[in-house]
Protein backbone atom coordinates (compact mmCIF):
# COMPACT_ATOMS: atom_id res chain seq x y z
CA UNK A 1 0.00 0.00 0.00
CA UNK A 2 1.32 3.48 -0.88
CA UNK A 3 1.07 4.90 2.42
CA UNK A 4 2.88 8.25 1.63
CA UNK A 5 0.54 9.19 -0.95
CA UNK A 6 -2.43 8.04 1.20
CA UNK A 7 -0.87 10.64 3.96
CA UNK A 8 -0.73 13.00 1.46
CA UNK A 9 -4.01 12.63 0.50
CA UNK A 10 -5.12 12.75 4.64
CA UNK A 11 -3.01 15.95 5.05
CA UNK A 12 -4.11 17.63 1.66
CA UNK A 13 -7.85 17.10 2.55
CA UNK A 14 -7.25 17.95 6.40
CA UNK A 15 -5.62 21.09 4.50
CA UNK A 16 -9.01 21.91 2.46
CA UNK A 17 -11.38 21.55 5.50
CA UNK A 18 -9.64 24.66 7.21
CA UNK A 19 -9.01 26.72 3.69
CA UNK A 20 -12.61 26.18 2.34
CA UNK A 21 -13.89 27.35 6.10
CA UNK A 22 -15.67 24.11 7.07
CA UNK A 23 -13.30 23.76 10.50
CA UNK A 24 -11.54 26.48 12.58
CA UNK A 25 -8.89 26.47 15.05
CA UNK A 26 -10.92 24.22 17.65
CA UNK A 27 -10.14 21.97 15.67
CA UNK A 28 -6.35 22.14 16.10
CA UNK A 29 -7.14 22.30 19.96
CA UNK A 30 -8.73 18.66 19.43
CA UNK A 31 -5.38 17.51 17.55
CA UNK A 32 -3.74 18.77 20.47
CA UNK A 33 -5.66 17.10 23.02
CA UNK A 34 -5.00 13.33 20.89
CA UNK A 35 -2.11 11.57 22.22
CA UNK A 36 -0.83 7.99 22.21
CA UNK A 37 -2.89 6.82 25.62
CA UNK A 38 -5.83 8.36 23.18
CA UNK A 39 -4.57 8.18 19.96
CA UNK A 40 -8.11 8.43 18.46
CA UNK A 41 -9.40 11.19 20.63
CA UNK A 42 -10.44 13.28 17.96
CA UNK A 43 -12.04 10.64 15.59
CA UNK A 44 -14.41 9.98 18.87
CA UNK A 45 -15.35 13.24 19.55
CA UNK A 46 -16.29 13.89 15.91
CA UNK A 47 -18.14 10.50 16.01
CA UNK A 48 -20.20 12.04 19.41
CA UNK A 49 -20.80 14.80 17.55
CA UNK A 50 -22.63 14.05 14.69
CA UNK A 51 -24.63 11.16 16.34
CA UNK A 52 -25.53 13.92 18.85
CA UNK A 53 -26.42 16.66 16.01
CA UNK A 54 -28.25 14.07 13.85
CA UNK A 55 -30.81 13.61 16.73
CA UNK A 56 -31.14 17.36 17.14
CA UNK A 57 -31.65 17.77 13.84
CA UNK A 58 -34.21 15.27 13.81
CA UNK A 59 -36.16 17.07 16.54
CA UNK A 60 -35.55 20.88 14.75
CA UNK A 61 -37.27 18.31 11.54
CA UNK A 62 -40.09 17.37 13.22
CA UNK A 63 -41.02 21.30 15.16
CA UNK A 64 -40.67 22.39 11.74
CA UNK A 65 -42.90 20.25 10.25
CA UNK A 66 -45.47 21.32 12.88
CA UNK A 67 -48.53 23.68 11.08
CA UNK A 68 -48.07 25.73 14.42
CA UNK A 69 -44.11 26.68 14.66
CA UNK A 70 -42.59 27.32 18.55
CA UNK A 71 -40.03 29.45 17.40
CA UNK A 72 -38.85 28.79 21.33
CA UNK A 73 -38.55 25.93 21.07
CA UNK A 74 -36.66 25.73 18.02
CA UNK A 75 -34.58 28.52 19.09
CA UNK A 76 -33.63 26.40 21.69
CA UNK A 77 -32.89 23.33 19.83
CA UNK A 78 -30.39 25.11 17.56
CA UNK A 79 -28.94 26.81 20.40
CA UNK A 80 -27.67 23.54 21.50
CA UNK A 81 -26.35 22.11 17.68
CA UNK A 82 -24.77 25.63 18.08
CA UNK A 83 -22.61 24.85 20.90
CA UNK A 84 -21.89 21.52 19.83
CA UNK A 85 -20.38 22.83 16.62
CA UNK A 86 -18.71 25.21 18.35
CA UNK A 87 -16.70 22.35 20.57
CA UNK A 88 -15.42 20.82 17.52
CA UNK A 89 -15.02 23.53 15.24
CA UNK A 90 -17.48 23.28 13.05
CA UNK A 91 -17.09 27.08 11.40
CA UNK A 92 -19.19 26.87 8.76
CA UNK A 93 -22.33 25.00 10.07
CA UNK A 94 -22.01 27.06 13.74
CA UNK A 95 -22.03 30.23 11.25
CA UNK A 96 -25.52 28.81 9.77
CA UNK A 97 -26.67 27.57 13.09
CA UNK A 98 -26.31 31.56 14.20
CA UNK A 99 -28.50 32.47 11.37
CA UNK A 100 -30.91 30.37 12.10
CA UNK A 101 -31.42 31.77 15.62
CA UNK A 102 -31.65 34.98 14.12
CA UNK A 103 -34.61 33.97 11.60
CA UNK A 104 -36.16 32.40 14.68
CA UNK A 105 -36.32 35.99 16.52
CA UNK A 106 -37.55 37.78 13.53
CA UNK A 107 -40.16 34.65 13.52
CA UNK A 108 -39.01 34.30 10.12
CA UNK A 109 -40.31 30.79 8.98
CA UNK A 110 -39.16 30.98 5.95
CA UNK A 111 -35.84 32.23 6.17
CA UNK A 112 -35.56 29.01 8.95
CA UNK A 113 -36.42 26.49 6.62
CA UNK A 114 -34.05 27.78 4.09
CA UNK A 115 -31.78 27.99 6.71
CA UNK A 116 -32.32 24.60 8.12
CA UNK A 117 -32.05 23.13 4.54
CA UNK A 118 -28.54 24.55 4.06
CA UNK A 119 -27.55 23.08 7.70
CA UNK A 120 -28.25 19.29 6.50
CA UNK A 121 -26.52 19.93 3.35
CA UNK A 122 -23.10 21.56 5.23
CA UNK A 123 -23.74 18.95 8.08
CA UNK A 124 -23.82 15.94 5.09
CA UNK A 125 -20.76 17.65 3.21
CA UNK A 126 -18.99 17.83 6.79
CA UNK A 127 -19.80 14.20 7.84
CA UNK A 128 -18.68 12.83 4.51
CA UNK A 129 -15.18 14.46 4.40
CA UNK A 130 -13.84 13.98 7.78
CA UNK A 131 -15.14 10.11 7.63
CA UNK A 132 -12.72 10.06 4.36
CA UNK A 133 -10.15 12.28 6.30
CA UNK A 134 -10.35 9.17 9.13
CA UNK A 135 -10.53 6.60 7.08
CA UNK A 136 -7.69 8.04 4.81
CA UNK A 137 -5.81 8.28 8.59
CA UNK A 138 -6.65 5.09 9.15
CA UNK A 139 -5.17 3.47 6.18
CA UNK A 140 -1.86 5.42 6.46
CA UNK A 141 -1.04 5.49 10.00
CA UNK A 142 -0.11 8.49 11.80
CA UNK A 143 0.94 11.54 9.90
CA UNK A 144 2.41 14.47 11.10
CA UNK A 145 -0.35 17.66 11.17
CA UNK A 146 0.03 20.20 8.58
CA UNK A 147 1.17 23.54 9.22
CA UNK A 148 -1.57 25.71 10.25
CA UNK A 149 -3.24 28.18 7.06
CA UNK A 150 -1.88 32.21 7.85
CA UNK A 151 -4.53 34.27 8.68
CA UNK B 1 -10.71 20.32 48.34
CA UNK B 2 -12.06 17.29 49.53
CA UNK B 3 -10.33 14.92 51.32
CA UNK B 4 -8.98 12.89 48.59
CA UNK B 5 -5.55 14.67 46.55
CA UNK B 6 -7.33 14.34 43.90
CA UNK B 7 -9.19 17.01 42.32
CA UNK B 8 -12.79 15.72 42.30
CA UNK B 9 -14.57 17.80 39.19
CA UNK B 10 -18.18 17.37 38.17
CA UNK B 11 -19.00 18.12 34.44
CA UNK B 12 -22.17 19.60 33.84
CA UNK B 13 -23.08 19.98 30.10
CA UNK B 14 -25.86 18.57 28.24
CA UNK B 15 -23.14 18.08 24.54
CA UNK B 16 -22.01 14.78 25.53
CA UNK B 17 -18.86 15.91 22.51
CA UNK B 18 -18.01 18.39 24.64
CA UNK B 19 -18.06 16.65 28.30
CA UNK B 20 -15.72 14.60 26.35
CA UNK B 21 -13.48 16.96 25.56
CA UNK B 22 -13.30 18.52 28.88
CA UNK B 23 -13.14 14.91 30.01
CA UNK B 24 -10.12 14.47 28.05
CA UNK B 25 -8.65 17.72 29.16
CA UNK B 26 -9.11 17.52 32.85
CA UNK B 27 -7.82 13.70 32.40
CA UNK B 28 -4.30 14.98 31.68
CA UNK B 29 -4.29 16.63 34.96
CA UNK B 30 -5.37 13.80 36.72
CA UNK B 31 -8.30 14.92 37.98
CA UNK B 32 -11.43 12.65 39.17
CA UNK B 33 -14.25 13.22 36.66
CA UNK B 34 -18.14 12.81 36.35
CA UNK B 35 -20.05 13.95 34.17
CA UNK B 36 -23.80 14.88 34.38
CA UNK B 37 -26.17 16.39 31.43
CA UNK B 38 -28.13 19.13 33.37
CA UNK B 39 -28.48 21.72 36.13
CA UNK B 40 -30.64 19.32 38.25
CA UNK B 41 -28.61 16.30 37.95
CA UNK B 42 -25.71 18.78 39.14
CA UNK B 43 -27.83 19.43 42.00
CA UNK B 44 -28.89 16.04 42.92
CA UNK B 45 -24.98 14.55 42.78
CA UNK B 46 -24.43 16.81 45.46
CA UNK B 47 -27.57 16.45 47.62
CA UNK B 48 -26.96 12.90 47.51
CA UNK B 49 -23.89 13.37 49.38
CA UNK B 50 -20.93 13.51 46.21
CA UNK B 51 -18.78 15.92 47.10
CA UNK B 52 -16.72 17.99 44.42
CA UNK B 53 -13.65 20.35 44.27
CA UNK B 54 -14.94 21.90 41.12
CA UNK B 55 -17.26 22.23 38.56
CA UNK B 56 -17.43 23.16 34.83
CA UNK B 57 -21.19 24.29 34.52
CA UNK B 58 -22.76 25.04 31.04
CA UNK B 59 -25.30 27.81 30.54
CA UNK B 60 -27.75 25.89 28.59
CA UNK B 61 -29.34 22.85 29.44
CA UNK B 62 -32.46 21.25 29.72
CA UNK B 63 -34.42 20.79 33.42
CA UNK B 64 -32.69 23.03 34.87
CA UNK B 65 -29.86 26.04 33.00
CA UNK B 66 -26.90 26.48 34.72
CA UNK B 67 -27.34 29.98 36.06
CA UNK B 68 -30.32 28.06 38.29
CA UNK B 69 -28.17 25.05 38.95
CA UNK B 70 -25.05 27.55 40.28
CA UNK B 71 -27.45 29.47 42.58
CA UNK B 72 -28.82 26.60 43.85
CA UNK B 73 -25.54 24.94 44.68
CA UNK B 74 -24.32 28.52 46.46
CA UNK B 75 -27.67 28.35 48.12
CA UNK B 76 -26.81 24.80 49.74
CA UNK B 77 -23.36 26.04 50.91
CA UNK B 78 -21.60 24.05 48.09
CA UNK B 79 -18.05 25.90 48.73
CA UNK B 80 -16.49 23.85 44.75
CA UNK B 81 -14.93 26.35 42.50
CA UNK B 82 -18.02 27.18 39.66
CA UNK B 83 -16.10 27.67 36.33
CA UNK B 84 -19.20 28.86 34.12
CA UNK B 85 -18.34 27.72 30.53
CA UNK B 86 -20.73 28.91 27.69
CA UNK B 87 -21.33 30.76 24.24
CA UNK B 88 -23.74 33.24 26.27
CA UNK B 89 -21.15 36.11 26.76
CA UNK B 90 -23.96 38.06 27.96
CA UNK B 91 -24.61 35.48 31.12
CA UNK B 92 -21.53 36.61 32.51
CA UNK B 93 -23.03 38.99 35.06
CA UNK B 94 -25.65 36.68 35.92
CA UNK B 95 -23.50 33.75 36.24
CA UNK B 96 -21.32 35.65 38.83
CA UNK B 97 -24.57 37.15 40.57
CA UNK B 98 -25.47 33.46 41.23
CA UNK B 99 -22.02 32.69 42.52
CA UNK B 100 -19.78 31.29 40.19
CA UNK B 101 -16.10 31.73 40.49
CA UNK B 102 -14.87 32.08 36.99
CA UNK B 103 -16.67 32.72 33.47
CA UNK B 104 -15.06 30.79 30.27
CA UNK B 105 -16.62 31.53 26.58
CA UNK B 106 -16.83 28.28 24.40
CA UNK B 107 -14.71 27.04 22.72
CA UNK B 108 -12.74 26.41 26.07
CA UNK B 109 -8.53 27.20 25.31
CA UNK B 110 -6.92 24.49 26.93
CA UNK B 111 -4.49 27.04 28.06
CA UNK B 112 -7.02 29.32 29.98
CA UNK B 113 -8.77 26.54 31.44
CA UNK B 114 -4.88 25.72 33.07
CA UNK B 115 -4.63 29.23 33.74
CA UNK B 116 -7.78 29.35 35.92
CA UNK B 117 -6.86 25.87 37.47
CA UNK B 118 -3.62 26.77 39.06
CA UNK B 119 -5.15 30.19 40.15
CA UNK B 120 -7.21 28.42 41.93
CA UNK B 121 -4.14 25.40 43.58
CA UNK B 122 -5.98 22.86 41.73
CA UNK B 123 -2.65 22.57 39.64
CA UNK B 124 1.35 22.17 41.05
Amino acid sequence: MDYVNLRRQAASLRKSLFDQGYLDEQFYQLEDLQDDASPNFVEEVVTLFFRDSARLMANIDQALDKCVKDFNKLDVYMQQLKGSCTSIGASRLKTECTFFRECCRDENIEGCMRSFQKIKREHSVLRQKLESYFQLLRQAGPIECATRPSK
Amino acid sequence: MTSSQVVKTLIVDDDVSTRRIYRMMLFRFGFEITEVGDGKSAVDQFLTGNEYDLVLMDKDMPIMDGVEATRTLRGMGIPAKIIAITTDANSRGAFFDAGADEFLLKPVNFTALADILKAFNFLN
